[in-house]
């Protein structure tokens, strides 16, 4: 059996989990997922800023404060929190000077196939992170594996499992599929709250077998709670097909199997098969400029007072690219002034970053001349660039999958 | 009598680009065999009138159906104009629509 620990469900989450995870308990593996869709986005415009940037930086800081301990409690670290930069964290890890033999993954970055984006990362496997672990890594930092590979990977490599044995790894999947959004498994953002203390969660563990099956739990003494019921949440969140395609094997979602367990929740029973030839890859591409402001419509005549307002600022400055929505979360005769009041959102996208100025001017021009009761939630700002997300896929074979191991040595993978 | 959907159901939902998915599922076989028949695409849509072209996959296994919303956060969270740009809530919307549920699965 090999323990699995999650600290870090996304870019920002808490910054002490490191410790909690490292401190509240055995572990064989401690991972941490920093990166979304949006978060490769915020990363690339880090990295245009300064190339020497775009990575997580929080995770540098978690790893100042704890790797000491991570290494003398023998626990390994397998994170994606390089980002579109895993060759400069894994330095910047070195320069902490702890003597961490620290291995990075690469080959994700096919900014060569798409040169209109600002970011484009093929989503790789676990193997990579694998052949990390055999050369003896203690840390492993990766940029755009699947969230799921930073549990696949180890397991893979603690078991010596070939690349066929796709109903273990199907297992390993979804048990990374459930720690991956961190407390997102343990009753964090959970339907039925009001039944567990959701105060604190604690962050999840998977013990994984040999055969792929795991036990989902998290450490004695933590809040929150692992089971059937929260688990199944996060199976749910962010699927489609019943047959979840991944680098490095199909998981057949419709054959998880799930029971209580006495520290948790026992994940059995899963088929995989094999995976596609092609890799999904995550492109974001700056799409112009966006600002936006939300008038306050209280009381009387709420349809006439949005009217005459989208009048006045389509007059200004044209109605092109602007987006309306009027929200009627008035309520009549109320005995509040924000029940009382409707929202109305408008947002300007548009390429003209001159356009997103005029925008912010002309609603706050309207302070005095507008419908009674005149205000906003907040003034509109700048404006700042936005983001266009969208998904490619590439053949498997026309990505380097890489592994640089803590001797420098280069291995493909 | 109609009373809120979340009375029996769990919801999670969440952002795949400009998709939405919406998860739900139930506590036990009756309760899946009653969600099943009444949580149609069609069903769906007249709860969420926002939704668009909409997928249904079933997981009897996990006692759940999960939904994809195409388009609904247009070309994804960074560029959505949506009140809600990751879908977050769109689950805990679902729930508190009010449907017939025959009283012995409350």
């Amino acid at each position: 059996m090999i323990r699995i620990g999650n600290a870090s469900g996304f870019y920002g989450d808490r910054f002490s989990a490191v410790r909690e995870m490292l401190t509240g308990g055995d572990l064989d593996v401690l991972t941490g997922d920093y990166l979304a869709e949006l978060t490769m986005l915020i990363l690339g415009r880090d990295r245009a800023k300064d190339a020497s940037l775009g990575y997580a930086r929080t995770f540098l800081r978690q790893l100042e404060q704890n790797l000491a301990d991570a290494l003398a409690r023998g626990v390994k670290i397998a994170s994606n929190a390089g980002g579109l930069n895993p060759e400069g964290l894994a330095e910047a890890i070195d320069r902490l000077g702890l003597g961490a033999k620290v291995a990075y993954v690469t080959g994700d970055d096919v900014r060569d196939r798409f040169p209109e984006a600002l970011t484009a990362n093929a989503y790789l496997g676990a193997w990579g992170i694998a052949e990390c672990l055999d050369a003896g890594a203690d840390v492993v930092v990766a940029g755009r594996v699947t969230d799921a590979s930073l549990v696949v990977g180890p397991a893979a490599a603690h078991f010596g499992w070939r690349r066929d044995d796709f109903d273990a790894l199907a297992g390993a999947t979804v048990a990374g599929h459930v720690l991956e959004c961190g407390t997102q498994a343990t009753g964090g953002n959970y339907s039925f709250f009001t039944s567990i203390d959701a105060t604190r969660p604690g962050f999840p563990i998977a013990e994984i077998e040999a055969d792929g099956s795991s036990v989902i739990t998290k450490h004695d003494g933590t809040g929150g709670a692992v089971t059937v019921d929260t688990v199944t949440a996060q199976l749910l969140y962010e699927i489609g097909p019943p047959a979840y395609l991944g680098p490095d094997v199909v998981s057949h979602f419709d054959t998880i199997r799930l029971d209580p367990h006495e520290r948790g929740v026992r994940i059995s029973g899963v088929r995989g098969s094999p995976p596609p030839d092609t890799l999904k890859v995550c492109l974001n591409q700056l799409g112009g400029f966006r600002d936006s402001t939300t008038f306050v419509l209280t009381g009387l005549d709420v349809e006439a007072k949005a009217d005459l307002v989208r009048r006045q600022l389509e007059s200004a400055i044209g109605a092109e690219d602007l987006t309306w929505t009027l929200a009627r979360t008035d309520h009549p005769d109320a005995d509040t002034e924000e029940t009382a009041s409707a929202l109305l959102h408008v947002t300007i996208k548009t390429s003209d970053p001159k356009r997103a100025k005029a925008f912010s001017r002309a609603g706050i021009e309207l302070a005095l001349a507008s419908y009674p009761g005149f205000h906003v939630t907040a003034p509109p700002g700048d404006g700042t660039p936005y983001g266009v997300y969208r998904a490619a896929y590439v053949p498997r074979s026309s990505v380097p999958h890489r592994a640089v191991l803590p001797d420098g040595e280069v291995v493909d993978v | 009598m109609r009373v809120p959907l979340g009375t029996i159901a769990g919801a999670r939902s969440g952002d795949k680009g400009g998709d939405a998915n919406l998860g739900v599922w139930v506590r036990t076989d009756a309760q899946y065999e009653w969600l099943r028949a009444e949580l149609t695409v069609e069903r769906l849509k007249e709860l969420l009138p926002e939704a668009g072209e909409v997928d249904r996959y079933e997981l009897p296994n996990l006692k759940a159906l999960n939904f994809v919303l195409h388009g609904l956060l247009g070309e994804g969270v960074s560029s959505s104009t949506r009140f809600d740009p990751q879908a977050k809530a769109l689950g805990e919307w679902l729930r508190s629509r009010h449907v017939e549920i025959p009283e012995e699965l409350r």
